[in-house]
């Protein structure tokens, strides 16, 4: 009798903690979504960073640039409070722990990139130094992935670089977007039982990627690469983020 | 005090000093007797285990190839450092060459894993310095062996990578290669393109990279131009203030970036039209004049390449071929030592030489 009161005692005492497991999950689910997007608008921040120096990066005249990681950062964190007005430097209190975790891994690897591309960047007599955003994009999303159980990846259907090529899963969602009119939210899933969260955020092209992936269709850009004879507004790729819900 | 030593006393010497000049001389003694004992040792130790090691055998142990080359771009045989998905690399023939001397290294290793080249990237004139300090285990630079001055003590040419190259002209001005033209055309035939260029020459603004063998021909040959030395092609390209009539430098060089890069310079040729060579040279790989057993592994590496076509092969693709730089880069660059790297690069400036 005693031991039947003592067990439904301390039912009684886990009984709390085990109901909200339900909303616990759920929140989890919610804390890693929002860090994915955080992930992607950082990356893309990175990449619109980039593409706002190109004319400084590629001017041939210019030696020391002063496009340092130091002068990058400072835009890049103006960049992501722009589009989502948090302040990386002193993030709020409501964004969750693993984004603050993730956003400082990410941010550095940014850095990092321009840090290793100064000698090409400061390069004086040298036009086009192929440091664009995609080469950033690229480098930036396997350093940051080689850190952290979380991949970052840029995709696109037909990949200049055999490395970007999709998966399956990023394949399927690629063609289902191109299909689409823009959409300007990610797609978001959780898969393998819900222990992965997938997430894909389309980029589209604008007038300027035109110069090297528009019209006319197969003749060589200033890279070597045929062009793809794209229009302005045309799905260009992704990013694709994938955590797993035990990230560490 | 008088000493008790018959010897000491017979030269004036007290017993103190005596023992001083004994001690002295048991060190001395055993001094040498040490030294003896040490060089024995030394041989034991040398036999054993060798304390030097010959540069094959240095090279496999570190698994990494030291290869220098020049900062300053020599279009095709080196471009300039690209950016791309892998992160910075270079390109250009002397690049799939450094790829083939360490494909033969790996082979010659006997290893499973790939002996790995490590591009030390340097200023021209230091490549020298950095081979003669033992930092380098060979540079490629399209350099030639062949040309007086171009040989410092210590170093060693190998056979050739790329042949019938040689100094060659470059001009804007149509006028200044009708200069040459009138002075070929006075020789009746019996053609001698130095003195039609000594003479066409003369008077002008003529500019040459500093080291290099474009240098060396113009000092010995043309006394009578104003003669510029720049720290690189580039810059005699933007040198505006200096009035640069003529540039010159490696003819392969110039006839790829008269094509693809500064359209609006153009090769001088002959009358016929052909490009005028002022000199010819063959490109070589160098290394140390010790290095006996490296310098034999790239001529036979060189000999076999060209029985085999692939120096022709090689001279096709980056000098005849229509491609992109910028993608070659990406699938078959080298990646840069960047400890190596000078902080940034600046192509240098121009500068009227002291003519004696």
């Amino acid at each position: 009798m005693i031991a039947l009161s003592n067990g439904l005692r301390l039912f009684g005492l886990i009984l709390p903690f085990l109901c909200p497991q339900i909303g616990w999950t759920e929140n989890l689910h919610k804390e890693h979504e929002h860090t994915a997007q955080l992930l992607t608008n950082l990356l893309n921040a990175g990449r619109v960073v980039v593409e706002q120096n190109q004319t400084l990066i590629n001017d041939p005249s210019r030696g020391d640039k002063e496009f340092t990681p130091e002068v990058f950062e400072r835009l890049l964190r103006e960049e992501f409070f722009q589009q989502t007005h948090i302040d990386l430097k002193h993030p709020p209190s409501s964004l969750p722990s693993l984004a603050k975790e993730l956003l400082a891994a990410l941010l550095l690897a940014s850095k990092e990139v321009v840090g290793d591309a100064q000698f090409v960047i400061n390069q004086r007599g040298i036009g086009y130094k192929n440091f664009i955003p995609a080469t950033f994009g690229s480098q930036t999303a396997r350093k940051f992935s080689n850190r952290s159980h979380v991949t970052i990846k840029q995709t696109t259907l037909n990949p200049r670089n055999l490395k970007n090529t999709p998966d399956p899963y990023e394949e399927a969602v690629l063609n289902r977007l191109a299909r689409q009119t823009a959409v300007t939210a990610p797609t978001v899933e959780w898969v393998d039982g819900g222990r992965l969260l997938r997430t894909v955020m389309p980029i589209y092209y604008s007038d300027d990627c035109l110069t090297c992936h528009g019209s006319p269709k197969g003749i060589l850009d200033i890279s070597g690469y045929p062009r793809e004879g794209a229009q302005a507004g045309d799905l260009a790729g992704a990013i694709s983020i994938q955590i797993p819900v035990d990230h560490r | 005090m008088q000493s008790s030593n018959p010897i000491a006393r017979m030269i004036g010497w007290s017993d103190d000093k005596m023992r001083v000049h004994w001690r002295h001389r048991i060190i001395l003694g055993l001094a040498l007797l040490l030294l003896q004992g040490c060089g024995l040792l030394y041989d034991a130790v040398t036999m054993v285990h060798p304390l030097t090691q010959d540069e094959l055998s240095a090279i496999c142990a570190r698994g990494r190839l030291r290869v220098g080359i020049s900062v300053e771009p020599f279009r095709p045989f080196i471009f300039p450092a690209m950016y791309t998905d892998e992160g910075i690399r270079v390109t250009g023939l002397d690049i799939e060459l450094i790829r083939e001397v360490a494909d033969a290294l790996t082979v010659h290793c006997g290893k499973q894993t790939p002996i790995i080249p490590t591009l030390h990237v340097t200023r021209f004139p230091d490549l020298f310095i950095k081979m003669n300090e033992g930092q380098l285990d060979l540079f490629v630079s399209s350099v030639s062996g062949t040309v007086p001055g171009t040989r410092p003590t210590g170093l060693w040419f190998s056979l050739p990578y790329f042949y019938r190259d040689g100094v060659a002209a470059i001009i804007q001005k149509p006028e200044v290669a009708e200069r040459v033209w009138q002075q070929l055309q006075k020789q009746n035939g019996k053609l001698d393109t130095l003195a039609a260029v000594r003479e066409g020459f003369a008077g002008l603004t003529v500019a040459v990279q500093k080291g290099r063998s474009s240098q060396l021909y113009a000092e010995a040959n043309l006394k009578e131009v104003r003669l510029v030395i720049c720290d690189s092609l580039p810059a005699s390209i933007e040198a505006k203030d200096l009035n640069i009539d003529v540039i010159l430098t490696n003819q392969s060089i110039l006839e790829y970036v008269t094509k693809r890069v500064w359209q609006d310079w153009r090769l001088l040729t002959q009358l016929d039209g052909t490009p005028m060579s002022l000199t010819h040279e063959d490109l070589s790989i160098v290394t140390s004049d010790d290095h006996r057993r490296l310098q034999w592994l790239l001529n036979n590496l060189l000999f076999r390449l060209e029985e085999s076509n692939r120096l022709k092969q090689m001279r096709w693709r980056w000098v005849d071929a229509h491609y992109a730089p910028t993608r070659r880069a990406t699938s078959e660059g080298l990646p840069l030592e960047i400890t190596q790297v000078p902080q940034h690069y600046d192509q240098g400036q121009c500068r009227l030489a002291e003519r004696q």
